[in-house]
C-alpha cells in the first residue's frame, strides 16, 4: 500500500513521455507550462525524469518499440504515482485501429488512472485529469486514515 | 548570557537551510512573476521536501546514499562553523568537501546522465572554488584574522569588488543561468541529482539548501553594525538583494558552455578580488 501525504497533493511533479504521438497532444502538454495555464501555480514541475516524477503524462498510441521503454519508465517512478493517458491515441489507440505496430493505448502496457479524450486533448482537460488523479490520492489518504483507526483496536486485541 | 547565545546559534544552524528553502520559493514566485505567470506559493520547496520524504525509498546502491549523507553532514558542519564564528578557511574546505561528496555520489550510479552531471559539477567546483578562496583571503587580509567572529567593521566599504566576485560564485552555486551547467534542466535533466529519488533526493536537496546557506552566510559577513538590530536588518537586506540580482541575471541570460563558465568565473572573479586587494594595499601604503 502506497502512502500519500498532503504535500504529495501540493507538489505533483510531471514526466511527459511521447510514445509515438503526432505531437498534437504534446503541444497541448507543453502549453500547460505557458503563462496562460501556468501549472506551476499548483506546484507542478515538468521534471523529465521518472525517478523524480509523480505523474506520468503519456501521449501517443504506444508503438511496439516504445512499449518496453514505457514499462521501464513506469517501473522507475517511485510510488505513489499516477498515469494519465493524454489524447485519443493514448486512451484507445483509436486513430490507429487494427494497426499492426501499435499496442492500441497506454492501458494495454501499464495501468492508467485517468483517460483524457480528444484529438488533440485540450490543456484544460489535462489539468482536469490531474485534478481527478489528485482526488484519487485524497481518497487513498482518507482510506489510510480510516484504515488506521479501524486497525487500532485489532492490534490491541492481538497484544492481549 | 552565553547559554542564550548558544541557543540562538543552534536555532540559526537548524533553521538556516529552511530559510534558504523559503528563499528558493521566493525565487520561484518572482521568476514566475517576471515571466507573467502566477507561480507557486513561496513555501512550495518545503512541500516538495515533505513529499519527497514520504515517497517510496529507492536507491541504486548503498554508496550513493552514503555520499548523499556525507554531503549533507559536511554542508551542515560548514554552516555550523560559520554561524558559531569559526575559521572561514575551514568553512571553505568543509563545504568544498561536501560538494565533492555529491560528485562521488553521482559517479557511483552507472548512468551516463549522472556521470555527465558529476563531471559538470566538478567543473563548477573548479570554477568557483579559487574565487571563493580568494574572497575569503581578502576578508582575512582586511580583518587580519580568518575568524568569522572577528569581523567588526563594514567590509562592504573596503571590499566592494570582492563582494561582486562572491556574487559570481553565488550564481554558480544557485544553479542559475547562465551558469546552471550541472543541473541544466532541458539538457541533462538534473545532473548529479538525476539518480536520486524520493527521500534520498530530499537529502540531496536539503544539503544543497545548506550549501547555499553557507554562501549567503559569507554574504552576511560583508555588513556589520555595532547595533545588533541594524546589523541583522542589513544582513537580511544584503541576502535579499543578492538573491534578487541573481534572479534578474537568471531570467535575462541563456545557458553558456562549461568552458566559458570556467573562463569567465576565473578571469572576472580573480581580477575583481585582485584589483580590490591591490587598491587596499596601495591605500594602506599611502595613508596608513
Amino acid at each position: 500500500m502506497t502512502k500519500v501525504v498532503s504535500s504529495q497533493i501540493r507538489s505533483p511533479w510531471i514526466l511527459h513521455f511521447d510514445t509515438g504521438s503526432c505531437n498534437g497532444c504534446d503541444l497541448e502538454v507543453w502549453a500547460l507550462l505557458t503563462p496562460r495555464y501556468d501549472i506551476e501555480r499548483f506546484g507542478m514541475l515538468n521534471k523529465a525524469n521518472p525517478k523524480h516524477a509523480d505523474i506520468l503524462l503519456i501521449t501517443g498510441p504506444v508503438t511496439k518499440k516504445c512499449e518496453e521503454r514505457l514499462r521501464k519508465l513506469y517501473e522507475q517512478t517511485p510510488d505513489p504515482k499516477l498515469v494519465i493517458a493524454c489524447g485519443d491515441c493514448a486512451s484507445t489507440g483509436a486513430p490507429f485501429f487494427d494497426c499492426y505496430n501499435h499496442s492500441h493505448g497506454v492501458n494495454n502496457v501499464i495501468p492508467v488512472d485517468v483517460f483524457v479524450p480528444g484529438c488533440a486533448c485540450r490543456p484544460e482537460a489535462i489539468i482536469d485529469a490531474v485534478v481527478m488523479g489528485i482526488e484519487k490520492w485524497r481518497g487513498m489518504m482518507a482510506e489510510a486514515e480510516n484504515g488506521e483507526e479501524d486497525r487500532g483496536p485489532e492490534r490491541e486485541r492481538e497484544v492481549s | 548570557m552565553s547559554a542564550e547565545i548558544a541557543l540562538v546559534e543552534l536555532a540559526m544552524i537548524a533553521l538556516a537551510p529552511f530559510v534558504v528553502g523559503v528563499l528558493f520559493g521566493v525565487d520561484r514566485k518572482l521568476t514566475a512573476r517576471m515571466q507573467n505567470r502566477v507561480g507557486p506559493p513561496i513555501v512550495q520547496p518545503l512541500y516538495d521536501l515533505r513529499k519527497l520524504l514520504a515517497k517510496q525509498p529507492r536507491l541504486m546502491n548503498g554508496g550513493q546514499v552514503a555520499f548523499a549523507l556525507a554531503y549533507l553532514v559536511l554542508q551542515m558542519t560548514a554552516l555550523a562553523i560559520l554561524v558559531t564564528g569559526g575559521d572561514l578557511l575551514i568553512v571553505f574546505f568543509v563545504s568544498g568537501g561536501g560538494s565533492l561528496c555529491l560528485v562521488i555520489g553521482a559517479f557511483s550510479a552507472r548512468s551516463p546522465f549522472s556521470h555527465i552531471g558529476a563531471q559538470r559539477e566538478l567543473l563548477q567546483v573548479l570554477a568557483y572554488e579559487p574565487v571563493l578562496f580568494l574572497v575569503i583571503v581578502s576578508i582575512a587580509f582586511q580583518q587580519r584574522s580568518f575568524l568569522a567572529a572577528d569581523i567588526t567593521s563594514l567590509l562592504l566599504l573596503a571590499l566592494p569588488l570582492s563582494l561582486a566576485a562572491l556574487f559570481v560564485v553565488l550564481i554558480v552555486k544557485l544553479q542559475k543561468s547562465p551558469y546552471d551547467i550541472a543541473s541544466a534542466h532541458t539538457e541533462i535533466i538534473s545532473g548529479p541529482h538525476i539518480e536520486y529519488s524520493g527521500p534520498f533526493l530530499a537529502i540531496v536537496e536539503f544539503a544543497h539548501w545548506a550549501e547555499v546557506a553557507v554562501i549567503f552566510g559569507i554574504f552576511t559577513l560583508f555588513v556589520y553594525d555595532p547595533n545588533v538590530w541594524i546589523s541583522v536588518a542589513a544582513k537580511i537586506a544584503i541576502v535579499l538583494v543578492a538573491l534578487f540580482l541573481a534572479l534578474l541575471v537568471d531570467n535575462a541570460a541563456a545557458r553558456l558552455t562549461a568552458g566559458r563558465m570556467v573562463r569567465f568565473v576565473w578571469f572576472v572573479g580573480v581580477l575583481l578580488v585582485a584589483v580590490n586587494l591591490i587598491a587596499l594595499f596601495v591605500a594602506g601604503k599611502v595613508m596608513p
